[in-house]
């Protein structure tokens, strides 16, 4: 580019391990998660009476006591706003999919434990919940499933009786000839995964915060979400209001993760109580309403089989999904996104080219499902390369040498799979092969004894490849039939009178350092310092239009708006810097918050000049023929394909004889997410995610009884990771830029995850491999573990 | 319900005198009666120590205390660590290690680390893990927390360091 600079070289700030701007705030204490916000005088507080039951009729409702109680405003059950609050739904009327309709407050029945009946307005937060235990609500309990295997059932209870069963989505698909070089292959191995179901917990838990302003009749939420403009869209559409009348603004945020980006109950009620009422209203969750309410993920039983020759070399692969969706489709997501994401993942790296999959997203009377970071990628990840280790011992083959022989290769890019998918470029053998050092895979083979027994614990290691598919744009939603995501992300870069950019983004932030990188981009564009970058976003009073922030699509497509506003700005800052230094635009070069003409340094005009005389402050007219005032520019982004991402992650575990726990001792990433923004952060993203993974591997669940009550409802019983367990990453990055986006950029949020389930999954199966053991299920927990050592779970 | 009374406490070396029912829990009094919202609320039970602040230089959860127990007692919140705008040694290494992300959770940490780096100003990486395993974070995986808390425990200790 010829405006960055004489040398003509790549910008400054782009690569660099910039330490975030979001932080000073953050570490003093001083930034504004939701329950900061400060409160009007006059504010409410809604609290919601939620059912005990996981399916009941709801008969009576008695709110006479609790709407007696000094500080109680109102008590407002499902029947009383029916008419304010229609139901809600994501799912249109398409083949394979049934509408499942959701009331904010039930109305004839609740459908999971924590399902909303009536709520509170009162003067504070804890009267508010004294008054939760006064109402009295004539529950009819009726049967009720958890299970999706139960819910199949013919005789099983139906979550919605409008419904013919409980199946609120199908589909499937296989490509031509699958069955017949299924059927002559020379091996079929066949296996059935269970993956458990886990939440996402976020540190911050969910809430919001409705204020009514009177002179516009409007209302503007403040609640903790990573898609403000699908809120907006979903709460005016749901409630017939026109979008000027409401406003969302994401302060910030603490941890998303996927669970956020969904319009949640509490967010309707909340705007329709403050319009209702004349008041801003707030709702702040607990942790227990958190693991109750807020979606879930996974959940899914993948039965899958794969055909191979005798020399490894995979012919054909078919999978049949079951997930668990809960008990309502969700917005904007709707029900179908694991469902179809779990075999749309299934063939990761692999080139094989024969592959059928059926997939199902069952109803139970459970808390909705949907997106966490990875969604299905990890599980069927874990299903793929369990299967890859499976044909290595089969075969007597090295598991290494199995992946080799199947994976795309060097040369083989631009590659398209067998689900369509555009692999443009990818080091999926190089990441391998350099990982493979690190971690001297054949000295760790040689040095352990056969029976794998060194201390009392079986020693194991798992080699997992694996892609991450990020950065999508609308012709993959269209295509995957997400009507309710837009695709593409906006960005508006100006240059304001004091000579520093203000960049305004269609993102709201949880954690990611949007403020940073996106700055860097800028940096770079404009030839300015990061720190005269100041980087917004999350309010949709402020923001333009846009997707939001989930699935690894930050850095491609807010980063590929951010880049090409940015552009459209340098090129006018040029013609406004030649028309002051009497020069030809093209010879103006954009440099260290200066422009000059290329060549003669000494001739040269700073920003501040540039921008004061764009913006009419000077003593004569500056105007250059032609231009406008202002020095400002707005693009999207929407990227024709999806990014994709891919790394190699190898785990050394150590498995108590004893006790049946599983330890991480080493862990190794090599990971491409194309060029690198800052790597700080991508190591943060990696590392981070490695965490979550392993928490999902090693402990974590939501669990509920066959009566569908929650038994693991406290941070007690589900086992988030802590310090002792996670250990310090030894990460490398390969760089093959992506060649068919703007930035070059792919998704770097979900790869951790992504990577973890197989890598620790894989070696708990080497170390135990000695003792026949099937490792097939998630957690790995203790009990699970000593099982399979003693033979009972094999 | 029962009267409210009148608790009077310092927190970060000024004093707050506010009249709260009995039941109110200290970190509501420090967010919503003192205005300091730095200190968070994660799970209200007491396990991810979002919530942690120094009572009497002694770190505790304050989502586990009750306002009136703090009567006549000095707190140190996260707002107090800073020397005005300048961070002190643990908040600048948490900056320069990119040991937060959302950044939700830190002030918790950094109080807990705060009362660690007291009483042990050379701690190597075993003792570091096992005082963070106090404290949930959901988004970074600990290993740069792991390395600030040596960036921080290698620099001359600031006044501000140890409130």
């Amino acid at each position: 580019m010829s405006a960055r600079g004489d040398d003509g070289g790549a910008g400054t700030w782009v690569g660099r391990p910039v330490p975030r701007k979001e932080d000073p705030r953050l570490l003093r204490g001083i930034g504004t998660y939701i329950d900061d916000v400060p409160e009007p005088r006059g504010t409410l507080h809604l609290a919601v009476l939620r059912s005990p039951y996981a399916h009941a009729r709801i008969g009576a409702v008695d709110a006479s006591e609790a709407e007696a109680l000094e500080g109680v405003v109102a008590v407002v059950t499902g029947a009383d706003i029916a008419d304010l609050i229609p139901p809600f739904t994501a799912d249109y009327e398409r083949p394979g999919f049934k509408v499942s309709r959701r009331s904010v407050l039930a109305t004839d029945k609740a459908r999971f434990v924590g399902d909303g009946v009536a709520l509170i307005l009162a003067e504070n937060a804890y009267v508010a919940e004294d008054a939760l235990g006064l109402v009295l609500v004539d529950y009819e309990q009726l049967p009720a499933v958890s299970d999706i295997e139960d819910a199949l059932k013919p005789d099983a209870p139906r979550v919605h009786e409008e419904l013919a069963d409980n199946v609120l989505v199908e589909g499937g698909h296989g490509t031509e000839g699958f069955n017949e070089v299924f059927e002559a292959a020379d091996h079929v191995l066949r296996e059935r995964f269970r993956v458990n179901r886990v939440a996402g917990v976020a540190m911050e838990p969910r809430g919001c915060l409705a204020v009514y302003e009177k002179s516009d009749d409007a209302v503007t939420l403040w609640t903790g979400t990573q898609v403000p403009h699908m809120l907006r869209v979903g709460i005016a559409r749901c409630l017939g209001w026109p979008e000027s009348r409401v406003r969302v603004v994401a302060p910030d945020v603490g941890g998303g993760f996927g669970p956020k980006m969904y319009l949640y109950p509490e967010e309707l009620l909340a705007v329709a109580m403050a319009r209702e009422y004349r008041c801003p209203v707030k709702w702040i969750e607990d942790r227990l309403e958190d693991f109750l309410t807020t979606l879930q993920a996974r959940d899914h039983v993948y039965e899958v089989a794969v055909a191979f020759d005798g020399d490894g070399v995979v012919k054909a692969v078919s999978v049949d999904a079951l997930v668990n969706s809960g008990a309502y489709s969700t917005y904007p997501m709707g029900v179908g996104l694991e469902p179809f994401q779990g075999p749309l993942n299934m063939p990761g790296p692999y080139r094989f080219r024969q592959f059928a999959f059926t997939c199902k997203g069952i109803a139970t009377n459970t808390c909705s499902t949907g997106a966490y970071r990875g969604v299905s990628a990890p599980g069927v990840a874990m299903a793929m390369e369990g299967m890859m280790d499976r044909v290595a011992r089969r075969l007597g083959l090295d598991r290494v040498e199995v992946r080799r022989r199947n994976l795309v290769g060097p040369d083989e890019f631009p590659y398209v799979n067998v689900v369509d998918q555009l692999y443009v470029t990818g080091s999926y053998v190089e990441c391998m092969n350099r990982a493979l050092e690190m971690v001297d895979y054949e000295g760790y083979l040689a040095a352990r004894p056969p029976e794998r027994l060194v201390d009392g614990k079986y020693r194991g290691i798992g080699v997992a490849v694996v892609t991450e598919l990020g950065g999508q744009g609308a012709a993959r939603y269209k295509a995957r039939g997400l009507s309710d995501l837009p695709g593409f992300d906006t960005a508006r870069v100006e240059l304001g009178p004091d000579g520093r950019v203000l960049a305004t983004t269609s993102f709201s932030s949880q954690g990611q350092g949007h403020e940073t990188v996106f700055a860097q981009i800028v940096a770079d564009e404009l030839g300015v310092p990061v720190d005269d970058v100041t980087v917004r976003g999350g309010d949709t009073g402020a923001s333009p239009f846009g997707t939001g922030t989930f699935a690894s699509r930050g850095a491609v497509v807010g980063g590929g708006a951010v880049m090409r506003a940015s552009g459209e700005l340098r090129e006018k800052v040029r013609r406004f810097a030649a028309h002051l230094l009497e020069a030809s635009p093209d010879d103006i070069v954009l440099e260290g918050g200066h422009a000059h003409v290329r060549g003669v340094r000494q001739m040269r005009i700073g920003f501040r000049d540039v921008a004061r005389a764009a913006h009419g402050l000077t003593e004569s007219m500056q105007l250059p023929e032609g231009e406008e005032f202002g020095l400002e520019a707005a693009a999207t982004y929407d990227p024709e394909a999806s990014s994709v991402s891919n790394a190699c992650h190898i785990a050394c575990v150590g498995v108590d004889a004893a006790t049946g726990l599983v330890e991480v001792e080493r862990y190794i990433v090599v990971h491409d997410c194309g060029r690198v923004v800052n790597p700080l952060l991508v190591k943060g993203q990696i590392q981070g995610g490695v965490a979550q993974g392993l928490g999902q591997v090693l402990f974590e669940e939501i669990l509920y009884d066959a009566e569908g009550q929650m038994l693991s409802g406290t941070l007690m019983d589900y086992m988030v990771p802590t310090a002792l367990d996670v250990p310090t990453l030894e990460m490398e990055h390969v760089e093959s830029p992506a060649t068919d986006n703007i930035g070059g950029f792919k998704g770097a949020g979900e790869g951790g995850v992504i990577g973890a389930l197989p890598a620790v999954a894989c070696a708990v199966g080497d170390a135990l491999a000695p003792l026949g053991a099937n490792v097939n299920r998630l957690p790995l927990r203790p009990d699970t573990v000593l099982g399979l050592i003693e033979g009972v779970g094999a | 319900m029962t009267a409210r009374r009148d608790v009077r406490v310092t927190v970060n070396g000024r004093a707050y005198t506010r009249n709260v029912e009995p039941r109110m829990l200290l970190v509501d009094f420090l967010r919503h009666e003192c205005g300091l919202t730095g200190t968070h609320v994660g799970c209200a039970h007491g396990v991810c120590g979002a919530c942690t602040i120094l009572l009497d230089d002694v770190s505790i959860r304050s989502c586990l205390a009750f306002a009136v127990q703090a009567e006549g007692k000095e707190i140190t919140t996260v707002e107090g660590l800073a020397d005005g705008e300048s961070p002190n040694a643990l908040q600048r290494a948490f900056h320069e290690n990119h040991a937060l992300q959302c950044g939700y959770c830190t002030p918790g940490f950094l109080m807990s680390l705060t009362e660690f780096l007291r009483e042990t100003p050379d701690p190597n990486e075993a003792q570091i893990r096992e005082r963070l395993s106090g404290n949930l974070c959901r988004c970074t995986g600990y290993a740069n927390i792991v390395r600030a808390v040596r960036a921080a425990a290698r620099r001359p200790r600031d006044e501000d360091c140890a409130p």
